[in-house]
């Protein structure tokens, strides 16, 4: 199923398509994957595709190997990426943990399901914690994209290996099942950003030079330390330029909606229902999980009375949506365990109950 | 007059330093690496993907790009290092432990895919960097800090045929294991890794070196007598010889 | 403007295609639109279901409680989705698979035999997705057949190109269906 190539016209296609498409035309030279529902047809269109056009692609023996194939290839300079879901990204959290310290331009596309364990394969967005908060050990972060149409899963993939290879750091597009598995019109344009020059790091063999070692092992304690306060002045640098999200109407707002990824979708409709009914409500959405909008979260809780997020698991971003606020509104949470999100309606209710 | 038998090869580091146990084979299987590299023209076009054990510090001994990978997991990225870049020359420096016991799906799996890489696999029957724990190699009998009164097979079952795993996989072009006890063995092992190197280079399939080694250290034992060990135990047991080459016949 | 669709029948009636070809043609109209299948355990054996939502605004939630127009292929899909049917909207009913009856008095029944036609007409069941799309091209007056005839070309991938004169057959079939039979 679909094209790539750059078309002027829309081309209707399901959210997974949207992603490998981008990610061909991002100029991903290697994808490396295991299936797992609801993404297999990523690594479907990238099977096939990938050969067609002579790049490197690998059917991976497990995920584990499939993070380490991404690793090996992007030491060498290139865009690579794999693709995977919940309970098979947890057998990467070990490579990501790697991958954030040797500092490589890693892209996983998380397209996340329900879980805890095996879970099942309706859309969840479970897997805040794992992404934001990290499952791998020690000290690293991540970008993390969250779009919300199938429109923004191709926008964002192209932004994802940008800002990867920018800073230098492994970048995760944070999608879930629904957004996986919907149709919508897609307009491919070419890639918008600039190519970066990554010749000063990456590994080609040490010709005319010393050979260069890209490594996490740190023996000595000061040397770690340094290397950390470095590490995270990069990702303060991140927080400072990089922060996005989307708001509405949260001008005179009593009551701001906040929620991300498709979550959002029926979150802006029961806001208008909410509007019909005389309240006063805005919604935020952070387009960018990490870096999250801090800032502007604690802006807008010196205007609102309340603050609700809006999750599909049992709340994970409303802690850091409370950490933003410290403590200046309440912040209420409305959630649903796991599934598609909660209708309109159910949002709208709950918040009548809450208000 | 005076002639020079050994040198430290030019692909050394300049400012290394050799931070192996008396003894350890390490020291020497790196060398041959080294040697080998050089005589085949391969320092500059070459990348290293290093393990966890003692087998990391490659990267401290030769000059040549390195990516270090998680436990096990060397020959992933061996395998990504050359789908992205397949006109590089690509190995993997591992242990037993790494090669064989975390690894072993990404190992037999490099080698079912015939992936154009070579790897040498360190084999000295324990977990040496930890502190002599039993690992995949650990010989039946063998005393180690987690097997205290020796491996026995209703504890912990069998130890692994490397070399012979690898040569059944369809996509391996060369298989062998050798040992460093003795210089003849020393010379036959560098004539070994040459051929693991000589496979990739012609496209042939994966090229592997099972190395029997000394681990004086974990074994409580002089450098002498460990070496004792490898000859009249170790090679009784994985019996060096070549188990696969696709070569052979050709020319 | 924000309508929205369900089309519903068992595993192999084609009710996600039409889905797909029905999006489409609200993608040709400039709409915005999104299609969502039903997906998970329900997809083997059971019914099969797929969502669209056109409108003129961004499209933003998408499983509502309740939809403009429900397209039933099956008894099972009827049974299940009468409830689903907004008031005063529509439900199309392959009266060929599902017994002729009204539960409700608060929207729109149109029954068609609709595998019967396809079968008759045209000599293959498999159309009766195209066909029920022409009759709601025909009762909902959102979209052309013109239109749906081009998101057929979009659809139907270049090897079975072949396939788009019948399947406009069968377009027009379903919009020539005397709705007033019944």
């Amino acid at each position: 199923m679909a094209l790539e190539t750059i078309t002027e016209k829309k081309v209707l296609i399901k959210g997974n398509y949207a992603i490998a498409n981008a990610a061909v035309m991002a100029g991903c030279q290697c994808y490396f994957g295991y299936p797992i529902t609801p993404q297999s047809e990523i690594g479907e269109f990238m099977s096939g595709k990938m050969q067609e056009l002579g790049r490197g692609y690998v059917s991976a023996e497990s995920e584990l190997a499939a993070i380490n194939m991404v690793i090996g290839a992007c030491s060498t300079g290139v865009k690579a990426m794999t693709s995977s879901s919940s309970c098979a990204v947890a057998l990467m959290q070990e490579g990501l943990s790697y991958a954030c310290t040797d500092e490589l331009p890693v892209v996983l596309i998380s397209v996340m399901r329900g879980g805890p364990g095996l879970g099942n394969i309706y859309p969840s967005q479970g897997d805040y914690n794992q992404t934001l908060k990290g499952g791998g050990n020690g000290d690293y972060k991540m970008i993390v994209l969250a779009p919300s149409n199938v429109q923004e899963c191709f926008d964002l993939t192209y932004k994802a290996f940008y800002l990867a290879h920018k800073y230098k750091n492994p970048t995760v597009l944070l999608a879930d099942g629904f957004l996986g598995q919907m149709m919508e019109p897609v307009e491919m344009k070419e890639y918008p950003y600039p190519e970066i020059d990554n010749s000063a790091w990456c590994l080609t063999g040490a010709k005319g030079r010393d050979g260069r070692v890209i490594r996490s092992y740190g023996p000595l304690a000061e040397d770690r330390c340094e290397f950390l306060e470095n590490l995270f002045g990069k990702y303060k640098q991140i927080e400072e330029n990089e922060v996005e999200w989307e708001e509405h109407n949260t001008e005179d707002a009593d009551i701001l909606l906040v929620s991300f990824g498709s979550t959002s979708r029926n979150v802006r409709t029961a806001a208008k229902i909410c509007a019909e009914k005389g309240l006063k409500v805005g919604t935020l959405r952070p387009i960018t999980l990490f870096p999250f909008p801090n800032k502007r979260l604690a802006e807008l809780a010196q205007k609102v009375k309340k603050i609700i997020t809006v999750e599909v698991n049992m709340g994970q971003m409303v802690n850091d949506v409370k950490l933003a606020v410290n403590g200046k509104v309440p912040v209420e949470l409305i959630h649903k365990g796991v599934g598609t999100p909660p209708s309109p309606e159910e949002i709208v209710s709950q918040i009548e109950e809450l208000v | 007059m005076a002639t020079q038998v050994f040198k430290i090869p030019e692909t050394f580091r300049k400012d290394f330093k050799y931070t192996f146990c008396p003894g350890c084979d390490h020291g020497v299987a790196i060398r041959l690496v080294a040697e080998v590299l050089e005589e085949l023209g391969l320092r500059e076009n070459a990348i290293v993907a290093a393990s966890i054990g003692c087998s990391v510090t490659i990267y401290d001994f030769l000059n040549i790009d390195a990516l270090e990978a998680p436990h096990g997991r060397a020959m992933a990225e061996a395998t990504g290092i050359k789908r992205a870049r397949p006109d590089k020359f690509v190995f993997t420096y591992q242990g037993d432990g790494d090669f064989a016991s975390i690894g072993l799906a990404e190992s037999l799996h490099a080698a079912l895919r015939g992936e154009k890489i070579s790897a040498i696999c360190i084999n000295n029957t324990t977990f040496g960097m930890t502190g002599g724990q039993l690992g995949p190699t650990t010989m039946v009998g063998q005393v180690t800090t987690t097997s205290p009164t020796g491996r026995n097979l209703e504890y912990y079952g069998y130890p692994i045929k490397i070399a012979e795993h690898i040569a059944l996989c369809e996509g391996t072009a060369f298989s062998a294991r050798v040992s460093l006890d003795s210089v003849a063995n020393i010379r036959k092992a560098k004539q070994a890794i040459k051929k693991a190197f000589e496979v990739q280079i012609h496209g042939l399939g994966l090229g592997f070196v099972e190395i029997l080694s000394s681990c004086p250290t974990n074994w409580k034992m002089t450098p002498a007598q460990a070496h004792e060990r490898v000859r009249n135990e170790m090679c009784n047991i994985f019996k060096p010889g070549i188990y696969k080459d696709v070569t052979e016949g050709l020319k | 403007m924000e309508k929205d669709f369900i089309i519903a029948g068992f595993g192999g009636q084609g009710v996600l295609l039409a889905g797909e070809v029905l999006a489409n043609g609200f993608m040709l109209d400039n709409k915005n639109v999104t299609w969502y299948p039903s997906y998970g355990a329900e997809m083997r054996g059971g019914t099969v279901n797929c969502t669209v939502v056109a409108a003129d605004e961004e499209v933003s939630a998408v499983q509502k409680s309740a939809a403009d127009f429900i397209i039933v292929l099956n008894q099972a899909s009827f049974d299940k989705f009468t409830s689903k049917v907004r008031k005063g909207g529509t439900i199309i009913v392959n009266s060929s698979l599902a017994k002729i009856q009204k539960l409700r008095n608060d929207i729109n029944y149109v029954f068609a035999p609709i595998t019967e036609i396809a079968q008759e007409k045209l000599g293959n069941i498999k159309m009766s997705n195209i066909l029920a799309l022409g009759i709601v091209s025909k009762v909902s007056k959102l979209i052309s057949i013109q239109t749906l005839e081009k998101a057929l070309d979009n659809v139907i991938p270049p090897n079975k190109k072949n396939l788009i004169p019948k399947n406009i057959e069968a377009l027009k079939l379903g919009y020539e269906y005397d709705l007033l039979a019944v």
